[in-house]
């Protein structure tokens, strides 16, 4: 399976090419195009060993973190093929390559990766969510390529130390970065009146990657603007 | 007759300089600016009928002709949404493009409306396309990057991120997987195309945009 990113860096798009019986899970809806032999198959995703229960519990938790309860599998039968996949918002895709060490990602940067790699749902913590920023963590880990992508271009900070970032521009980072949520500066007055929301606090040696546009912070700008929806 | 497509690939835009007599014609939104010496007719191309299909297919029921009246003059056009521009000289040959999508023609090519299907109209995912045909130019314009794919077989699509294909393609509109993937996975409908020929896409869907936002929209309760 080798994974190319095209268009790069405002309106990517990534080709997957299979070999025949190969297979690559996507983030539902992110299909863009695909060789119709190209066998799609939805699954709550879980790990090979889950039972019925864990399927159903871990697509359960992904619901809550904002991914589509279900991912889809396009498995390429009898010859190789390709699918493409792209993100809702405009900006750019980046790929990891994971290898025993596991990689977090905000819920909605996840795009498309291997079939031995395991995405789960990670609790951000209350603090988090009731800060309203819905921190909530999709860790990945196993083996094989993984696809994220960004609201705008794609940051890559290589941290020795301490970093901290605001949680609506936090894209992924890799798990040897540990890391605390908190209010931006000293007072809860800067943190409801200074216009800073929540930030990740991180600490160590890892490689984390940043947006440099915030999905939160567009959508509130843009939402008032609409025609009011009733409940 | 010159003409050249600008700020690609993120804002393409296209810009045409015309001789006397010469004259292009463009969606009734997409004109940026003109020259002085550039006459603007609203014109029923293809007559009222045509005009009315066209309507149905979510476009404009009028195109535009700009015609020079002096040598040297200016026209520019522009696309809806950001993204990219494509040129596709056409002669004789058939390309079917989405609505949305047509940005301007030259010469002899024609833009006349084509049904969908009941399928895809009641999917909310309406495939309305234009059927343009002729000699000259033809531009288009897409949401984000334009990907070409040369068909050779069949291939999938969906149906949002459709721009246009050779009509040497034929074409279905139906759901991806088992019913089970229709009502879970999210992927709406999908063009399947057969044959040999071009199909371009656009790499982000205008839909999806939408259903990001609506979320954010200012709720109010019921009375």
């Amino acid at each position: 399976m080798h994974i190319e990113v095209q268009h790069r860096p405002a309106y990517a798009l990534a080709v997957v090419k299979l070999s025949a019986g190969e297979t690559v899970v996507g983030e539902a809806g992110a299909m863009v195009s695909m060789d119709s032999h190209l066998r799609m198959e939805t699954k709550a995703a879980s790990k090979p060993d889950q039972g019925m229960m864990g399927a159903l519990f871990s697509g359960l938790k992904r619901l809550v973190a904002g991914e589509s309860f279900f991912q889809n599998r396009y498995t390429a039968e009898g010859r190789g093929g390709e699918v493409t996949f792209a993100p809702t918002l405009v900006g750019d895709i980046e790929t990891y390559q994971l290898e025993g060490k596991a990689l977090m990602l905000q819920s909605s940067s996840y795009l498309c990766s291997g079939p031995d790699v395991t995405v789960d749902t990670k609790w951000g913590g209350a603090k988090t969510f009731f800060g309203g920023e819905g921190l909530i963590m999709l860790k990945a880990s196993g083996t094989g390529p993984i696809a994220f992508n960004s609201f705008g271009a794609i940051r890559r900070v290589a941290v020795d130390g301490e970093f901290t970032v605001d949680t609506g521009h936090l894209v992924a980072f890799e798990d040897t970065l540990k890391f605390t949520v908190g209010k931006f500066g000293e007072s809860w007055k800067s943190f409801i009146f200074g216009g800073e929301g929540l930030v990740c606090k991180f600490r160590g040696t890892g490689t984390l990657f940043l947006q440099t546009r915030n999905p939160q912070a567009f959508g509130q700008l843009i939402g008032p603007l609409l025609p009011k929806r009733q409940s | 007759m010159m003409h050249e497509i600008k700020n690609k690939p993120d804002y393409a835009s296209l810009h045409v300089t015309l001789q006397q007599g010469e004259a292009v014609v463009a969606e009734s939104g997409a004109l940026m600016g003109m020259s002085g010496g550039v006459k603007m007719e609203t014109s029923m191309k293809g007559g009222l009928f045509a005009a009315a299909k066209r309507a149905l297919g979510g476009e404009s029921v009028f195109l535009n002709t700009y015609t020079a009246s002096a040598d040297g003059q200016r026209c520019d056009f522009a696309p809806p949404t950001p993204g990219d521009m494509l040129h596709i000289p056409m002669s004789g040959n058939t390309v079917m493009v989405q609505r949305g999508s047509y940005v301007a023609s030259s010469g002899t090519v024609t833009a006349d409306a084509k049904w969908g299907g009941a399928k895809s109209f009641f999917a909310g995912e309406g495939l309305f396309m234009l059927k343009c045909t002729g000699q000259g130019d033809l531009w288009i314009g897409s949401y984000g990057a334009i990907a070409e794919h040369r068909v050779e077989g069949t291939y999938i699509v969906d149906t949002t991120h459709v721009v246009g294909f050779d009509d040497s393609l034929t074409y279905t509109v139906r759901k991806v997987g088992g019913m089970k993937s229709f009502f879970l996975s999210a992927e709406g409908l999908v063009v399947e195309f057969s044959g040999h020929g071009r199909v371009w896409f656009q790499t982000r869907s205008a839909p999806s945009l939408a259903g990001f936002l609506n979320p954010f929209r200012i709720l109010v309760q019921k009375n």
